[in-house]
């Protein structure tokens, strides 16, 4: 069986770039409230993680839907998806969670840099600083439901493709939760990239925030990948067939154990413990740790998209 | 602040009541379809199928099926056996028109759909985006992209075509053999149910849940998979 070409392959990479695009904003909108509440308060916006996280979540969830627009046979058309819901379609919910997730992501990057907009706005146009103090009066409630819908974002790119009884090893219960933490650690790891690049201090106290939360996060996403495929293969029948299909020999196989598990996952992890042990805090290290997660998680979509469609109960 | 935590509460109250009640709301309108007068299903005899694609070409003639893709096909396995006693097998892959239709509720505009009045399932072509979300769902594989309308196709029993015009489906009036048998599972005295109550029958991959409405008269297999 070829690894990009099979009768049974329908969606191909353009839908695995949209779900790591999608867990991406979700992650980095996580990690910019979780930064702001946690450690920096008030002097969040100057902070250049909080910064990077900002901008790296609205274009991402943008580019992902621009993505899956492209993808789809009539793209002039994709505002059927908007008027028309079926409430038993996963992806029509998806479509709602998305669209209230950006509302909830405007409103909280409005708060946060209240600001720097504010005395942009105030000499040209007063009226916006009159939002922007009404709209900061719901920062609560704006926070709460932006951690909920990013949470449901993150998840829901797994629940798309767990929504398939056609693919034994797609509908399962375990995938959602693992792309809800792989897109929470992708988040991240954009976070620090982009914070890294606009000047933001490698030796920080987000840096070391993040970090701390995610030596737990990785081996929380390790311990799913094994309950994953452990549930897959435990299930027998054509589940276990699929798990063997997907991580044995074969080029899928190389990615998951090279790629994915030693790449995306055991680097990184072991770079995030011998930084918070060391407090070496370098540039390149936080960068490079960063870049190793990203790739970790794309290839961890495509490995699942194409691999999960190779096997039919 | 006493004030708006009693309406923060009611509000929520209100709010679960209403998503909690929901449901049975959706259950009262099948309960309601339970009872309609027409249930279309197809019986393929495949001891009676000679594998001549005549039902592929009706097919495609009548409901303008561009070329290079089907509704339609008859898969062959074979030959077995030694000559001169030498035969194939013969299977219909199309539409099994579930009952519970993965595609129809995968669909995120509801372009895939359950026929009320005669449980088809059946494609609204202007409501589909081609997301291909429901060629994804499908277990049986039969859905495809219309190179033409650019919306997912599958057969519809010919409901816009034949049965409009008070025909049977174009496979089951080209049958030479009438290996294919139509009609209504509502009516006790239809062919249909006279032939599912004579024969011992099969339905695909009926594990998934799906209660496909293509039945099987499934003949000697030629060889033995495990």
């Amino acid at each position: 069986m070829s690894a990009f070409h099979f009768d049974s392959l329908v969606w191909h990479w353009p839908i695995a770039i949209y779900l790591f695009l999608a867990g991406v904003s979700a992650g980095a909108m996580f990690f910019a409230v979780l930064l702001k509440h946690a450690c920096l308060k008030d002097q969040a916006y100057r902070s250049g993680f909080v910064q990077a996280a900002c901008i790296v979540a609205p274009i991402a969830v943008l580019a992902g839907l621009g993505i899956l627009v492209l993808d789809l046979t009539k793209p002039f058309e994709f505002w059927k998806i908007l008027v028309f819901y079926n409430p038993t379609s996963v992806m029509s919910l998806g479509v709602v969670v998305l669209m209230i997730y950006q509302v909830f992501m405007y409103a909280w990057i409005a708060i946060t840099f209240r600001k720097p907009i504010e005395d942009w706005c105030r000499p040209r146009f007063a009226f916006i600083t009159k939002l922007s103090e009404k709209l900061a009066t719901y920062e609560a409630s704006v926070t709460g439901l932006l951690i909920i819908f990013s949470v449901a974002l993150g998840a829901y790119t797994g629940f798309l493709l767990s929504a398939q009884p056609r693919f034994p090893m797609l509908n399962n219960p375990v995938l959602p939760l693992l792309f809800l933490a792989s897109g929470l650690s992708s988040g991240a790891a954009s976070a620090l990239l982009g914070g890294v690049l606009l000047k933001g201090n490698p030796t920080g106290k987000e840096v070391q925030f993040i970090h701390k939360v995610e030596i737990p996060l990785i081996l929380g996403e390790i311990f799913l990948v094994f309950t994953f495929f452990a549930g897959l293969i435990l299930s027998g029948g054509q589940s276990k067939m699929a798990a063997f299909t997907a991580i044995g020999e074969g080029f899928w196989g190389w990615v998951f154990w090279f790629g994915i598990m030693g790449l995306g996952l055991s680097a990184p992890l072991a770079m995030n413990l011998f930084m918070t042990a060391t407090s070496k805090r370098k540039f390149s290290y936080v960068a490079g740790t960063a870049c190793l997660s990203l790739l970790g998680v794309i290839l961890l979509r495509n490995f699942i998209l194409y691999t999960g469609q190779m096997t039919v109960s | 602040m006493e004030n708006s935590r009693r309406d923060f509460l009611r509000r929520t109250c209100a709010l679960v009541a209403g998503v909690s009640v929901s449901p049975f709301a959706v259950n009262g309108t099948t309960d309601a379809e339970t009872e309609q007068a027409i249930k279309y299903a197809i019986v393929h005899d495949e001891t009676k199928c000679i594998g001549c694609n005549a039902c592929v070409e009706a097919c495609r003639e009548t409901n303008h099926v561009p070329e290079g893709v089907t509704r339609l096909s008859i898969e062959r396995k074979g030959s077995y056996g030694e000559y001169p006693n030498q035969y194939y097998h013969f299977t219909r892959h199309s539409c099994e028109h579930c009952e519970d239709a993965p595609c129809v509720n995968v669909c995120p505009t509801g372009a895939a759909y359950i026929d009320k009045k005669t449980g088809i399932v059946s494609v609204h072509a202007d409501k589909c985006v081609g997301c291909q979300y429901c060629l994804l769902a499908c277990p049986y594989e039969i859905r495809f992209i219309n190179p033409v309308t650019k919306a997912a196709d599958k057969c519809d029993f010919c409901k816009e075509t034949n049965l409009k015009q008070g025909k049977q489906p174009a496979c089951v009036e080209a049958c030479p053999t009438n290996a294919l048998v139509f009609g209504n599972l509502k009516d006790p005295d239809s062919l249909i149910v006279a032939t599912l109550k004579a024969n011992s029958t099969q339905r695909n991959k009926q594990d998934l849940g799906t209660r496909p409405k293509l039945f099987r008269i499934t003949a000697k297999p030629g060889e033995i998979t495990l």
